[in-house]
Parts: structure tokens; sequence; C-alpha cells
């Protein structure tokens, strides 16, 4: 975790939910590339955030791209947030006792009957569900983000107040944060449209 | 499953494997195993998987089986969630309590879960406890303690009520009244302290020396007389406020031989209290370097194109 | 691992600290347990039976790991019911005890268990088999195992006679046993026999408040001195 650094979070708002994470790449103490993306797109409404391990961000990615394509030819439709999140988790706990160094946060907008629901979840190294009400988070900052989004969430956020709510819990975050930071990306995924958004933030 | 490296078995059948293969074999992939050592080595800290510090506990009474359980769940000192589910299904009357590491009980309950069904499907009988028990201790002593799951299993079959413990090597328990996980030593105090042969989901009243938590609206009126779901409580409650490891709220599980009720949430002796003001920001309050929407509305244009009149005649 | 004994219980494992023991008389075995399972220094079980059927007159006394020692008892119960139906007729004691030793033995470097199986059979009657760490297997007229067994030695020595009936023998495993649980604090609870006879199997139960008991010493320092020679304590002077 501390080798690359980097930090996820994902919240749940009103018909819609928002995902963020920070761009730095690092070796340890130094760091090397702010434009380090962890944040990938499943389907159109879902997105899947990787904090750990670099190399295991990149490999995992390029599974979970060949898993959800696999699934898509075969069952003709999108994979579902929750689908995928359990996708996650057997592929993580496939390598139970040899794991991938990454904590994955999901973030997505389930189809249901009645319209769309917010989904979120987060995985630990080896793949053990947390499907949460509220937000998530992941990676070196965790510790932080815990704090600060256990006191600025709250319910039914609309997309623009989440996105401010989910800025600062990460910005704040991760200025208390040595391995995270340079720069960070946010997505707010709504039924209509996804926002992505790059901050300004400290670049120490 | 297999036990033990995988990788020479899995290159014999396919000679040109790939990181993503088409088709993977079962059981346990330990290919990172060697990068992990050797990161290991060079003192990339390994990170904490989530475990269920946990209060779990079952109890026989005189029509079949209570189980409970606390609902918290932490990664190192850090509570990773509030209120997870610890009760897993395993068949209808037959049901498992997980403490340990939290992916290990949630996939070793799931795995017996589905052979148990097969094994209903195939039999065409009820499943029985000992089934699953048998099932899980096989499992849990294949892998020598290193699937860290530690289990109280408890349900109703064709034989009658039956509560087991299940150890993460593969050990069993067969007794009237157990407790697993760091909180057992307070949950069994409780036990010890209160626990009595044939206890009834009597109509017994609570006593009227009982903790604030157990207030008219933490307790839903119809079941606040059940003796044996009581001590269940106390003794999951002993260990959501004595243990640190255990927290949040008291999940219970009745099974009997005619239903099985999972009362989620029983319990909620810890509930936040409401912010009385809010951090919302106003917008504009993170400055924004660059900004793309990506539309998902599909927009679609008709141009008819003139032809001929309809035949209406 | 150098060392084959006790002291290899992975860590967290659940230990059956024990002690158990099987007495041979004439027309049959006593075997006997205490009830304690332990995981470090907490009881996970106070009322453990740790005397294990695998066939209709054979039972074995599990020591050591308890998920071990119940695996291998499964395997050898499930090879007994193979051997019945195989055979058409009840296996023999040394049979069972074969097929534990083998079990013990082959795996000596996965396992910590100590076994004594005792039981009759109509070829030679009744007979005890202690199979300790390691796979060893040896027939003797009494077997005394598990952590507690080291404190009796000296007593079951002095005490054992050619000869016994059943009641000799109960009583002679009742004490040892409760003199073991005495002086070992990884055994307890209550105490557990079985009498193997042709006739069948009688369970028996001592309540932990109903063990025999013995000399339990009473108090040796002199009493406490009264009188015109006691000195009150004085408050330390502080300035």
């Amino acid at each position: 975790m501390e080798y690359n650094g980097g930090s996820v979070i994902a919240m749940v708002g009103k018909d819609c939910v928002a995902i963020a994470s920070d761009l730095r790449f690092g070796n340890q103490a130094l760091g090397i590339a702010s434009n380090f993306q962890r944040i990938f797109p499943v389907t159109d409404r879902t997105y899947v955030g990787l904090a750990g391990l670099g190399t295991d961000v990149t490999t995992l990615r390029e599974r979970f791209r060949y898993r959800v394509n696999m699934y898509t030819i075969k069952e003709e439709r999108d994979i579902e947030p929750q689908t995928f999140a359990h996708l996650v988790s057997s592929t993580l706990y496939e390598h139970r006792f040899g794991p991938y160094f990454v904590e994955p946060v999901i973030a997505g907008l389930e189809n249901t009957s009645s319209g769309s629901k917010p989904f979120i979840a987060a995985a630990d190294l080896i793949g053990c569900l947390n499907f949460a009400k509220d937000f998530v988070v992941a990676g070196t900052a965790s510790s932080k983000l815990y704090g600060l989004a256990e006191g600025l969430w709250e319910p039914d956020l609309g997309p623009e107040d989440l996105f401010e709510t989910i800025s600062q819990t990460l910005l704040n975050g991760v200025d208390r944060d040595a391995f995270s930071g340079w720069g960070a990306v946010v997505h707010v995924i709504t039924k209509d449209r996804v926002v992505t958004r790059t901050l300004k933030g400290r670049m120490d | 499953m297999e036990c033990g490296v995988r990788c020479p078995r899995r290159r014999r059948v396919r000679p040109f494997c790939t990181q993503t293969a088409m088709y993977r074999g079962p059981g346990f992939d330990f290919s990172n195993s060697l990068r992990n050592d050797f990161l290991q080595h060079k003192g990339v800290a390994l990170p904490k998987a989530t475990s269920t510090g946990t209060t779990i506990v079952g109890c026989i009474f005189k029509d079949g089986i209570i189980l409970g359980a606390d609902t918290r769940a932490t990664e190192g000192e850090i509570v990773a969630d509030k209120n997870c589910e610890k009760i897993h299904y395993i068949a209808e009357s037959i049901r498992c309590c997980g403490a340990g590491t939290a992916a290990d009980t949630e996939f070793v309950t799931a795995a017996i879960s589905s052979n148990i069904e097969l094994h209903a499907l195939s039999t065409g009988r009820k499943p029985r406890v000992v089934a699953a028990m048998t099932m899980l201790k096989q499992y849990l002593f294949q892998y020598q303690g290193h699937v860290g799951a530690a289990l109280v299993l408890g349900g109703v079959d064709s034989t009658g009520a039956h509560l087991f413990t299940v150890h993460p090597h593969g050990s069993t328990d067969k007794l009237p009244y157990v407790t697993m996980g760091s909180g057992s030593l307070a949950a069994m105090a409780v036990f010890e302290n209160g626990w009595k042969p044939n206890m009834e989901v009597g109509r017994q009243p609570l006593s009227p020396a009982l903790p604030s938590w157990y207030s008219n609206d933490n307790v839903r009126p119809a079941v606040q007389r059940e003796e044996a779901l009581k001590l269940v409580c106390d003794a999951v409650a002993a260990g959501i406020f004595n243990d640190l490891g255990s927290g949040s709220n008291i999940d219970a599980c009745v099974i009997t031989a005619t239903h099985t009720e999972m009362l989620r949430n029983f319990v909620k002796p810890n509930e936040r209290v409401a912010k009385e003001l809010k951090y919302g920001f106003r917008h504009g309050t993170t400055a924004i370097k660059s900004e793309h929407i990506r539309s998902l509305v599909v927009s679609e244009e008709i141009t008819p194109i003139r032809g001929e009149a309809m035949d209406v005649s | 691992m150098d060392r084959i004994d006790m002291d290899r219980l992975k860590s967290g494992e659940v230990n059956l600290g024990t002690s158990i023991m099987a007495v041979q008389f004439d027309h049959g075995v006593v075997i006997g347990a205490d009830s304690r399972t332990t995981t470090g220094s907490y009881i996970a079980n106070r009322v453990t039976d740790k005397l294990t059927h695998v066939h209709d007159r054979i039972y074995c006394c599990r020591s050591g790991s308890a998920a071990d020692t119940q695996a291998i008892a499964d395997i050898v119960h499930y090879s007994l019911q193979l051997y019945t139906q195989e055979f058409g007729a009840a296996p023999p004691v040394s049979s069972a005890a074969a097929i534990f030793q083998k079990l013990c033995y082959e795996n000596k470097d996965a396992l910590s268990a100590g076994i004594i199986v005792a039981g009759w059979d109509k070829e030679v009657g009744p007979s005890v088999y202690n199979i300790p760490v390691g796979g060893g297997s040896f027939r003797q007229p009494w077997a005394i195992g598990g952590s507690g067994s080291t404190y009796v030695y000296g007593y079951c020595d002095a005490t054992y006679q050619e000869g016994w009936g059943r009641g000799e023998a109960v009583q002679f495993v009742k004490n040892t046993l409760a003199l073991a649980m005495g002086r070992d604090g990884s055994s307890g609870g209550v105490i557990r026999m079985c009498v193997i006879t042709e006739d069948g199997v009688e369970r028996l139960f001592v309540p932990g408040d109903q063990l025999p008991k013995f000399w339990e010493g009473h108090e040796v320092l002199p009493a406490a001195v009264t009188g015109a020679n006691v000195i009150d304590p004085v408050p330390m002077a502080v300035e």
C-alpha cells in the first residue's frame, strides 16, 4: 500500500454516486507521477477505483476488463455494479494465499424496476466485500478519510453537493497523508451523465 | 479445491498459459506468492485483511436454536464496517455465524452452503446440521488453519436441534451454548450465569432492571418476551460493550423445526445521534482544473424522408 | 522442527491438554478422560468428550491437537465401517490400532496426536494400545496419556496389579485421573469413563464436585503472632 501510495473514496448521494481518487504515483517517499489514474470505467454507470500497488492496479484493471467483456458477450447485457462487486471479490479471493496488494472501491448506479439506485462497495485485498450505505474509502489515507467522511457526509446530497463533499473530504484527507495527493480526480455518476473533474490541490 | 501449489499442474494442462487465460481451474492461485515474499522481504507492508473481531454466540432452547452476532468488522484498529452481516445462510434451517478473517468466513460458508444445496438435491432429503459441520471441518482441516474461519454452526433437522463450534484448524465441539470470537469470554460469562436447560421462547417478561438501551424504542415489542432470545442478546451485548473488537448492533436468528426467523439489527444499542448542524459546502468551494462531461443520453433525431402518401383508401 | 512433542501446536490451535487413560481388566477395558479443551489459557470446552467411538467395541482416547485427533478418529471410524462391510464381522482392536498407528506415523510431521486405543474383540478379548506422538504402537495392560499423565506415572506404577476386576479398574482410572487433573492446569472438569466388555459399552460420569479426594494440605505456617511482641506499624516520618 505505501509502496506507490494513493487513496480512493466513494460516496452515495440522491440518485447519484461519486467516486474520487488522488493522482499520485510514488516510489515510497519519492513522487514519480501526478497523473496516475486509478479509477476506471467498467460500464457507462459503473466505475472501479483501485488503491494499492501500482503494478497490481494495472494488472487487475486488465483482468477485470477481460472478465467484464466475457460477461457482456455471454449475457448480452451490461454487468450490474453488484454483480461486478462479486466478480471483483471472487477474483481477489482466488489469490487468497498470494494476494494482489489492492483495495478496490466500486461505485455505480444499479438498474432496478423503479429506475436506478446508487450502489457503492469496497473490498479488502482478499475480496471481503463491504456494502456501505453511505461511503467507502481505501488506500494509504483511508484512516484520515474515514474520519472526514464520517463528519462531512450527509444523506440525500444532490450531484453538485455530493461533488463538493467528496472533493473536500478527499483533498483534506490526502493533505494529511504523505503517500497520497498530487492532484485529484472526481467522477459524479448520475442517470444521464458522468461528470469528471480534476481538482486543484496541493502539489507537495 | 486443491491445496498446494497449483502452477505445475496448470502448466501441464495449458502449456501457453497467460495471466488472463480464458479457462481458470478451480482452487486457489498461488502465482503471486513468490513476488509477495520478495516484496515482504524488501519491507513492503502487507495491507491488513478485514477481520471480524466479533462476538458470535449460539444457544439451544426448547424448540430449536438461536444464533446471535454483533455487526462490527475491523481492519487493524479501524472499524471497516459498522453494520456487517455475520450470520450466514447455509440452508433454510441451518445458519452459521462467522468470526476471524472476514473473507474466509464469507467464502467458506458460501462454498458449504452451495455443497449442502447440491447434497440436498441429490439425496432428496432436507440437509442435516452434522453434514454441514463435517463439510466445514474437513474443508478447514485441509487448509491447516490458513483459512481463518471460526464458526458457530446451528440448525434444526430431522434428528433435532444441533449447535456446534468449528475452529479454524478444523476441530469441532457440540455444546448447548457456545460463543466465539474476541468477545467470546464476555459472552460466555453471560451464558454461564444465565443459561438453563429447556429454555422457552416463553412468555416471560424482561426483568425490570434492564440496561438503558433496552428501552421500548429499541426492542420490538412483539418479541420482547422471549427468554432465550434475551439471553442471546445479553451475551452479544456483553461482547459489544466489553470487547473492543465487537460493536454496533445485534443480529439474531431463531431457528425452529418449522420456521427460521432472521432478525437483522434486532437491537440497535449504538445508534448515531443526529448531527445538529450540517457541513454542506457552497457550490464552487472546490477549485476545478478541468471538467469533462460524458453524456449517457442517446439522442435520436428522426428525419422523415418524403415518400408517397400512405394509401388510406 | 527437530522435536516432536506437544509444543508443535500451531498458534491459536485448539488443544486437548488432557489426562487420558485406559486399563485392561479380566473381561474388558476401562477408558477414561478429563473434559478440558483449551485455546491458550481459555477453556474452550469444559465438558468435552475425549472418549471417541470408532466401532461398536472399540474406542479411542484423544490427546494433542483437537483438530488432528478428530480428523484421525473420523478416518479410522470410516475405515472400520468399511472393514465391517467387507468382512462381515467386527474388526479386532489390533486392526483399529494399526490404522491409527499408520496415520500417525505417516503424517508425523503434520500431526500432534497422542492416542490410546482400547476395546474388546473376540480374538483376544480386552486390549489397550498406546499410540504416542510420533506414531509408535504399543500394547500395554494400562496406558496413560496427555499432559496430565506425567504427574501420575509413579502412582500408576505403584498401584496397578494384574488380575483386577471391573470395580478395581474403574476405581484405578478414577483415582489416577483425579490426581492428574489436580496437578495439571491443562486438565480438569469432569471425569468421563467407558467400560467396554463383550456385552456392551457402559458410560460412567463423575461430576467435577464429586471427584475422589486425596490429601489436599492444610495450613503449615505457624498461627499469626499476637500479644505483647507485636509491634504496631508506625507511619513513616514525612517532613
